[in-house]
């Protein structure tokens, strides 16, 4: 009868311990947020332009190589944009007009505005996709939580 | 003579045809299905296609769905995956509509204006027809367009033990917000 006492106290612990371990699994995957794009590691450097051109010529290509990569895009300012009350970076290739929009990560929101059209910049985000635009008929490559490189 | 009369008049009708259309790169797509007991499902798309022809009164919009911002990794994945909106293979969601009423904006006078857009929306490779109300400021050369609204994800063939368990809202609001030019 002892016996019997002490193996169900033995599993009882024992699921009281896998039950902490998966609500602090679930606390830890739940509450976790996004690092700061700055610090992280970037799988790809690439010219703008080029990056464009990628995508023009086979755009499932390039979005399989890119898919979810933090990128650094080194290029020119071709447009400042107001979204609300924040502003998103675009580079363009001239020949096309096919672009490259960043939005940015909630900690560099205000980076935008130190720059300016025509200036040559290092970006560094996170790669969402590369769309052909049935709107605009040009190519829109789109990074989220970007960062200014500097 | 008659040349040059001709180059202007070509000139002033191309512009005219360019100026009825406004656009933006930077529209804002904010969905928020978060419930009592949970409140991560929710993002933001800051980088949507928007077009205004004021003259015909035809509005388009365009978002990729990987650009959808969540604060959380794992909502962010659970949202994209192939459950949810699967975004490799339906990587957008477009909308094509109309103004109701061309008449109940007047895009050449300042001011502000509510009106109803009707049109089809796309999500997920999915079309359903839709009416919503909308708000339009017309202020110097721009056109400030939001909206605001609800859709069922039953509709768009979204389902699972989230939606079911109360994790996620059943008909997320959504809010759109255009500067047009």
């Amino acid at each position: 009868m002892a016996k019997k006492r002490s193996w169900l106290k033995r599993l009882l612990l024992a699921g009281f311990i896998l039950a902490v371990i998966g609500a602090g699994i679930y606390w830890y995957v739940a509450t976790e947020k996004f690092s700061d794009t700055k610090d992280r590691k970037a799988a790809f450097t690439v010219n703008a332009v080029d990056f464009i051109k990628e995508f023009e010529k086979n755009a499932t290509e390039a979005n399989n190589k890119y898919k979810d990569k933090i990128i650094i895009v080194n290029g020119r300012v071709s447009e400042i944009e107001a979204a609300d009350t924040t502003m998103n970076i675009k580079m363009a290739d001239t020949l096309s007009n096919s672009f490259i929009i960043f939005a940015f990560q909630e900690q560099h929101i205000s980076e935008p505005k130190t720059v300016k059209v025509g200036d040559s910049v290092s970006i560094k985000g996170s790669f969402s996709a590369g769309i052909f635009s049935e709107i605009l008929e040009v190519v829109k490559i789109d990074f989220k939580r970007s960062a200014l490189n500097k | 003579m008659k040349k040059t009369i001709f180059v202007l008049a070509l000139v002033t009708v191309s512009f005219g045809l360019f100026a009825q259309k406004k656009t933006t790169t930077s529209a804002i797509i904010a969905f928020d299905a978060s419930t009592s007991l949970d409140a991560l499902p929710k993002a933001e798309n800051k980088t949507a296609i928007a077009a205004i022809d004021t003259k015909t009164g035809s509005v388009a919009f365009e978002a990729t769905v990987k650009n959808f911002s969540f604060s959380n990794p794992m909502m962010q994945d659970h949202f994209n995956g192939e459950k949810w909106l699967h975004s490799d293979a339906h990587p957008s969601f477009t909308f094509k509509g109309q103004i109701v009423d061309p008449s109940s904006v007047d895009f050449s006078k300042e001011g502000a204006y509510k009106t109803e857009v009707e049109g089809v929306l796309s999500v997920k490779g999915k079309e359903q027809k839709i009416k919503v109300p909308a708000s339009i400021v017309v202020k110097g050369n721009s056109v400030v367009a939001t909206s605001n609204f609800s859709i069922a994800l039953a509709d768009y063939d979204i389902s699972g033990v989230p939606i079911d368990g109360g994790k996620v809202a059943k008909q997320p609001k959504i809010t759109v917000s255009a500067e047009l030019k």
